[in-house]
């Protein structure tokens, strides 16, 4: 195994359509079992950085490199990503109307499993079941269609219950916090805490606007992106200091030559 | 044409197929109650002065007729009538097989061939007096229940060729008839297996509701994937009564090397609940005419359709929503997915009489394109006489969404694996409304197994 789950090394990437140039160079190290939060205002490149770690098709690399366990991920699919337990969080989660969310998830399970290791159906009813009691859902939560319909709370839930079942080994969670209300947030960061805990090795990269979620998600360490580049690390302290003191200061420091 | 004679033997003659018109020679073998045979040369009479249509007229415009040759099919013997009624353990294996998880039903047929090889109907139901029966013993035993429906639907003049193909040429029939206020609890379930290529199969279904009666009606055309063409004809006439729901569905899942053509014509009385459901998956060409006639005042029809074609299957449905009656509402939802060189036309009409203010009436088609080489024609209208109407009409052809791709890819899935997903999800819309749970559940399956899911 790998020092580190995720490495990523000087990444540029921009977007595939305008070619508009978003990130300029990130360098980011999460190892096995570290929560690292990756904060930074609107417009910083924190949401391309973790769709280009999925895969995203509309944004292309143009440099650097993104290592999972120690190999170069960036000529795999997203659906291969996936299955070698790369996981992302959506901000903005698809609807995907007439797929209910149990069969979505046992098609994804399957998927990961591989033909002719299906898994049990009514195993994975049970494992559904559990799973969806550890985020407080109601049993017929699994019988609704894929985020169609569902609040704001309703997707965020949906996505942290899609990581419990599926088990990734590194989880990029794009703003999971945003549009939550106090209740939400406390058992989607219960739900994340209760991941984190069963398996040691999980990395969880956590982008978040706020430090709100971090008060119930504690990091290991704290990176602030501005202008598609990570400009300042440091640990859960850092975060208190960007709660007290906004970003300014930080551009400043980055605009001053010394 | 060679091959043709030596299996004509199953008509009773090996000359007719050198001798000019094996077809015609094919009526002059039967031995039928007057009754039938004489619609049978009426038919044959009228299909002969027809000609085939072309792609000249708007009706056949994309569907091609011009290389089919019902002369080089031999029809299948018809039913005498007498059938038999085999255990399903003495069923061939394919036909047994058909027959798992159908216990519920409150009455099923197997036809193999156009034989029927298994008839079961609830003895509570017969007692009550629901008839389920092939036409021919009907026509015999009760044909009061034929008088004025067999083959009195109002065809149109583009229909009319193959429907007196169709009647000509009876392999065999259903009647189901539901007295007054009788309520068949489960669906009655007729299996319908063609095994034989070079072969013309003409089945028809007669349904007739009385007043308040309730059914569910689900018919399935199976094969294997036959070397040596098919030629499938079905008819069906519905007559509810009033005040009756009945549910109608069909599923067609020949193997390929089959031509598939259905009419269909649904009539409703007054304050009748209607619904009619057509999923295509197999054959090479499957063509479905789907007339609503709604008559009754305060009737209700919905016809929907389902079709995932694949290589290069090509798929057509006409339909008409008939409104002749005022206060009756009529809904239209065809939904089909495409892939590889896939081709489908939907070419759908409302038609609204002078006399039918108040019509609400709706016509909806959806196509979902998976590859750049198949293709969806998509013609919807409007014929309104009446001024009081509500009437609506929508159509789309579009890809599947590359952001829901993207979601499902990133849980795992292959882009093919989701890509059926996104198409069984696109299909739910009209299999959640599909009354019968089993009956959605064995849909779900058949598409399932087409698709690849």
């Amino acid at each position: 195994m790998a020092e580190h789950v995720l490495e990523v090394r000087d990444l540029r990437a921009r977007v595939a359509e305008d070619e508009s140039e978003i990130l300029m160079g990130v360098d980011l190290t999460l190892g096995p079992g570290q929560i690292h939060a990756l904060m930074g205002p609107n417009g910083s490149g924190k949401s391309t950085l973790a769709k280009v770690i999925a895969g995203h098709p509309g944004y292309d690399v143009t440099g650097g490199d993104v290592l999972y366990d120690g190999e170069s991920i960036l000529e795999w699919e997203p659906d291969e990503r996936a299955r070698r337990g790369i996981f992302l969080a959506f901000q903005y989660p698809s609807e995907i109307p007439g797929v209910t969310i149990s069969n979505f998830l046992r098609t994804a399970v399957n998927a990961r499993r591989g033909e002719g290791n299906e898994v049990d159906v009514f195993e994975f009813q049970k494992e559904l079941r559990e799973r969806m009691g550890l985020l407080e859902m109601d049993a017929d939560f699994a019988d609704r269609y894929v985020n169609e319909g569902f609040s704001g709370g309703e997707k965020k839930r949906n996505e942290i219950l899609q990581m419990a079942v599926l088990r990734p080994r590194l989880a990029v969670m794009d703003e999971t916090d945003s549009g939550l209300d106090i209740d939400a947030l406390k058992i989607v960061s219960n739900g994340v805490n209760t991941l984190s805990k069963e398996d040691a090795e999980l990395g969880v990269l956590l982008i978040t606007h706020y430090k709100r979620i971090l008060n119930y998600i504690e990091p290991d360490r704290v990176h602030v992106m501005i202008g598609g580049r990570i400009v300042e690390s440091g640990g859960p302290e850092l975060a208190e200091k960007l709660e007290e003191h906004g970003y300014d200061w930080l551009r400043e420091e980055l605009a001053s030559p010394t | 044409m060679a091959d043709g004679v030596t299996t004509a033997r199953e008509a009773g003659e090996t000359e007719a197929g050198v001798a000019g018109s094996r077809l015609a020679a094919f009526l002059e073998t039967l031995d039928e109650p007057a009754t039938l045979l004489e619609r049978r040369r009426r038919a044959w009479e009228r299909y002969t002065e027809l000609p085939m249509p072309t792609r000249k007229s708007e009706e056949w415009r994309y569907t091609d007729l011009s290389r089919l040759d019902p002369e080089s099919h031999v029809p299948f013997a018809p039913e005498s009538g007498e059938e038999e009624n085999r255990d399903a353990g003495d069923l061939p294996e394919q036909a047994a097989r058909l027959l798992e998880g159908m216990e519920a039903r409150s009455a099923v047929a197997v036809r193999v061939d156009g034989r029927t090889l298994h008839r079961r109907l609830d003895p509570a139901l017969a007692e009550r007096g629901v008839v389920f029966a092939p036409i021919r013993r009907v026509a015999r035993e009760r044909p009061e229940l034929l008088a004025e429906r067999l083959y009195t639907s109002d065809v149109s003049p583009m229909e009319e060729k193959l429907w007196s193909l169709h009647v000509a040429m009876l392999t065999g029939g259903d009647v189901l008839y539901v007295p007054d206020g009788v309520r068949v609890p489960e669906p009655v379930h007729v299996l319908r297996w063609a095994g034989e290529g070079d072969r013309l199969l003409s089945t028809h279904t007669l349904l007739v509701t009385g007043r308040e009666a309730e059914v569910t009606w689900v018919e399935e055309y199976l094969s294997p994937d036959l070397e040596s063409p098919l030629l499938s004809l079905s008819g069906l006439e519905l007559f509810a009564g009033d005040g009756a729901t009945v549910h109608y569905l069909s599923l067609q899942r020949y193997g390929r090397g089959v031509k598939h053509f259905s009419i269909q014509h649904l009539l409703a009385g007054r304050d009748t609940r209607l619904s009619g459901l057509n999923v295509n998956l197999g054959g090479d060409l499957a063509r479905d005419d789907v007339t609503s006639h709604l008559e009754g005042p305060g009737s209700e029809s919905e016809m929907l359709a389902l079709w995932f074609g694949d290589g290069t299957q090509h798929f057509d449905h006409h339909t008409l929503q008939h409104h002749a009656a005022p206060h009756a509402y009529s809904d239209l939802l065809y939904k089909g997915a495409l892939t590889d060189s896939a081709r489908s036309v939907f070419r759908g009409l409302i038609r609204v009489d002078r006399g039918a203010q108040l019509t609400d009436a709706y016509q909806t088609n959806r196509n979902l394109l998976l590859s750049k080489h198949c293709h969806a024609t998509t013609l919807p209208n409007l014929e309104i006489e009446a001024d009081d109407v509500r009437c609506s009409h929508g159509a789309t052809v579009g890809q599947v969404d590359e952001g829901m791709l993207f979601y499902l890819m990133s849980r795992g899935l292959t882009r093919l694996t989701a890509e059926r997903l996104l198409v069984f999800g696109f299909f739910d819309e009209v299999l959640e409304r599909v009354p019968v749970e089993g009956v959605r559940e064995r849909l779900r399956d058949a598409i399932g197994s087409k698709i690849g899911l």
